[in-house]
């Protein structure tokens, strides 16, 4: 008989334990699923903080694992910007997701891409901010650059996504959160300060919770 | 003359060389500043500051001679569209006071009688008057008479007189300089030996109109109260157009910020006295070398006018605006005004977010350009690659519902290899476009790689044949 299950069931089910790892679910913005809110440490996205998506190839499922908590925000008409995406994010697509698209905004181009992302944030209205980090000659991105988001994301109250470039090599993590994205929906947590790295999280459509407004964890 | 009439009169000492300091950066008060004036040849100061009184110059000294005692005196030539600025100014502030306003030769009077009751009393109402002025950053002297051509001779003295009665025994005992004659005229009346109003009054008005004419006669019954001023009352402009000519000629954003500061003052209170929001205003920038102007614009996706907000984005273009030669004047429209309306808060928050988001918007547009910020809108096109459009940031269009899209579609279709992928739903034939020549027969299937990605292809019939990627869905 496996016993340990039952155990930790029963643990988890009281509040008034305190049991090293896990945290009170802090400042965070609901992921939509579920599964996904139970391994991140702030239990969903926080808020306020640089997370970093590697995705194995590119369309590997980043915009599908955001779009629900960026559709929530835009509900609640807070603006989401997206920087530099390297392809045409479809409107019909995003509209369906339940995104207002009168709340998108897109920087098309690198130039001013971060002087755009800290002006978004230090308005404090903003509601996420999505970049594509265009990577040099040798494919690296410049880390000065990633502290300056990571900066203006502590000065604002939103959540900052790096997606890189499948091949570019990040720079050493700031971020408290590093996910990769594998081919087919798979998620690994690769560095969660505060929280425990995981193997593959299985990410399927049908295990997508809609969210209903007001819902997410404020 | 109504019962009950007051008119106040403004005028500014030594508007002139106000009306030229302006222009300028502020400058140290001990520094001798002139202004001067050439007529018949020769360069005649005409109105100095302290400082340079200081120094033993005097109006009515010739240039030379002036920079001769004091050689750290700065001169500046007079600039009579300048002065005329400044008095649309005052007239401007004043309007908001009364809606009988005129510009007299060198001052403003307005009709303060009517509108007493809505301040509380005159002096409250002076007072109000007096503080907008000087955060307008006017020197001015106010004075008060029961008639408007009285009223800018006791605004050079700083009296207030209400009574008819008053002014004239406060006008009998006044030297005739003080009145507002031709220099001929005085000279005339000198040599008579007629040094005091009181004088002149004292003359059978029959004897004055032959000997001094009919104008000296009707002049003195204008200020005394017998007869009608006749006055061209002043009316706000239905546009803003507003040409500075920058004293020096410059290449420095920050000068041509402070010369725009100054316009946006001017625009702001030309905004409150004809109750108008501003939407946009347009700045053309003309080189001193008869070199193409330079012409921006900014839009406020917020109507109204926060001068902070305004600078910053004028700050924006002009950092992004490459200046090739020197500036010398700068014009600056504001046709696209509309009506006023109260900002409105959150009621349940406070904050006014409706205000912030098209200011960021704003912000974001005027350092990025148009180009580089943008939404995304659905078009009502069946071929995928003409079914979506950039608009203009913060604003889109809902689209009919289609069939599930993929988040992410290639700028262009790509031809792929079909061996490697893996047709999983389909198809959905899409065939359009033969009313613009450019007429497609497609099958679109959803597919996966062989590394397990789902893309987004289509078989094509017409124009072409073969495979093609189009999107990415993840």
């Amino acid at each position: 008989m496996n016993v340990t299950t039952p155990l930790e069931r029963l643990l988890a089910e009281r509040d008034d334990l305190w049991r090293g790892r896990r945290r009170r679910p802090g400042n965070a913005l609901a992921t939509g699923r579920a599964a996904l809110d139970r391994r991140l440490p702030d239990g969903g996205w926080p808020r306020g903080k640089l997370v970093e998506l590697l995705p194995e190839r590119f369309g590997a499922g980043e915009l599908d694992l955001l779009l629900p908590c960026l559709a929530e925000l835009t509900r609640r008409e807070r603006p989401v910007l997206f920087i530099a995406p390297p392809m045409v994010p479809c409107p019909q697509s995003l509209a369906r997701a339940g995104l207002d698209l009168t709340r998108l905004l897109i920087v098309r181009e690198q130039k001013h891409a971060f002087w755009a992302a800290e002006q978004c944030l230090k308005s404090g209205l903003c509601g996420a901010v999505v970049a594509w980090p265009h990577g040099d000659k040798s494919n690296t991105v410049s880390d000065r650059a990633v502290r300056r988001l990571q900066l203006a994301a502590e000065n604002g109250d939103a959540p900052v996504f790096l997606c890189y470039a499948p091949g570019s090599t990040p720079p050493a993590s700031l971020a408290s959160l590093r996910l990769a994205i594998r081919c087919g929906g798979h998620i690994e947590i690769l560095r969660s300060r505060g929280g425990e790295t995981t193997g593959a999280i299985r990410l399927h459509a049908d295990n997508v919770v809609p969210l209903v407004p007001g819902s997410a964890r404020a | 003359m109504p019962a009950g009439a007051l008119w106040t009169g403004i005028i500014c000492p030594q508007g002139a060389l106000q009306a030229v300091l302006r222009l300028l950066p502020a400058m140290a008060p001990e520094t001798p500043m002139a202004l001067h004036d050439t007529a018949s040849g020769r360069a005649r100061i005409i109105e100095i500051n302290q400082a340079a009184r200081a120094r033993g110059v005097h109006p009515g000294q010739a240039l030379a001679d002036a920079l001769a005692i004091a050689p750290d005196l700065e001169s500046l030539p007079r600039d009579r569209k300048a002065e005329a600025r400044l008095l649309e100014e005052l007239a401007m502030i004043a309007y908001r006071y009364s809606h009988q306003v005129a510009i007299t030769g060198d001052g403003v009077v307005l009709e303060t009688g009517g509108s007493r009751r809505l301040h509380g009393d005159l002096d409250a109402m002076l007072g109000a008057l007096e503080e907008e002025l000087s955060t307008m950053g006017l020197h001015a002297s106010l004075g008060t008479a029961p008639v408007p051509a009285a009223a800018c001779l006791l605004a050079r003295t700083g009296q207030h007189v209400t009574a008819v009665e008053t002014l004239r025994g406060t006008l009998s005992g006044w030297p005739l300089r003080r009145l507002a004659l031709a220099p001929a005229e005085l000279q005339k009346l000198d040599g008579l030996g007629l040094k005091s109003v009181r004088d002149v009054l004292a003359l059978p008005r029959f004897e004055r109109e032959r000997r001094l004419g009919r104008t000296l006669n009707r002049y003195l019954d204008q200020i005394h109260g017998r007869e009608q001023t006749p006055l061209v009352y002043w009316q706000p402009p239905e546009t803003f157009c507003q040409l500075l000519e920058l004293p020096v000629p410059t290449i420095r954003s920050e000068a041509l910020l402070f010369a725009l500061n100054r316009v946006l003052e001017h625009l702001h209170q030309w905004l409150r006295v004809r109750d108008r929001a501003l939407s946009g205003i347009e700045i053309e920038l003309l080189p001193e070398d008869r070199r193409p102007k330079i012409e921006l614009s900014a839009g406020l996706g917020q109507p109204g006018f926060q001068r902070d907000r305004l600078l910053e984005i004028l700050r924006l273009k002009l950092e992004s605006t490459r200046l090739s030669s020197a500036i010398a004047s700068l014009r600056v429209r504001a046709d696209s005004s509309i009506e006023q309306r109260p900002p409105q808060a959150d009621l349940w928050t406070g904050t006014n977010v409706n205000d912030a988001w098209p200011a960021l918007i704003d912000r974001l547009v005027a350092r990025i350009g148009e180009d580089g910020l943008c939404s995304i809108a659905p078009c009502p096109d069946h071929r995928p690659e003409k079914a979506w459009t950039w608009t203009a940031p913060g604003t889109t269009t809902t689209g009919a519902d289609t069939p599930p899209r993929p988040n992410w579609l290639l700028p262009e279709p790509r031809p792929c290899r079909t061996g490697e992928l893996r047709l999983i739903d389909g198809p959905e034939r899409i065939e359009a476009g033969w009313w613009d020549g450019q007429d497609c027969r497609r099958d679109y299937w959803t597919a996966h790689d062989r590394h397990g990605n789902r893309l987004w292809v289509f078989r094509e019939y017409k124009p072409r044949d073969g495979w093609f990627v189009h999107g990415l869905f993840g």
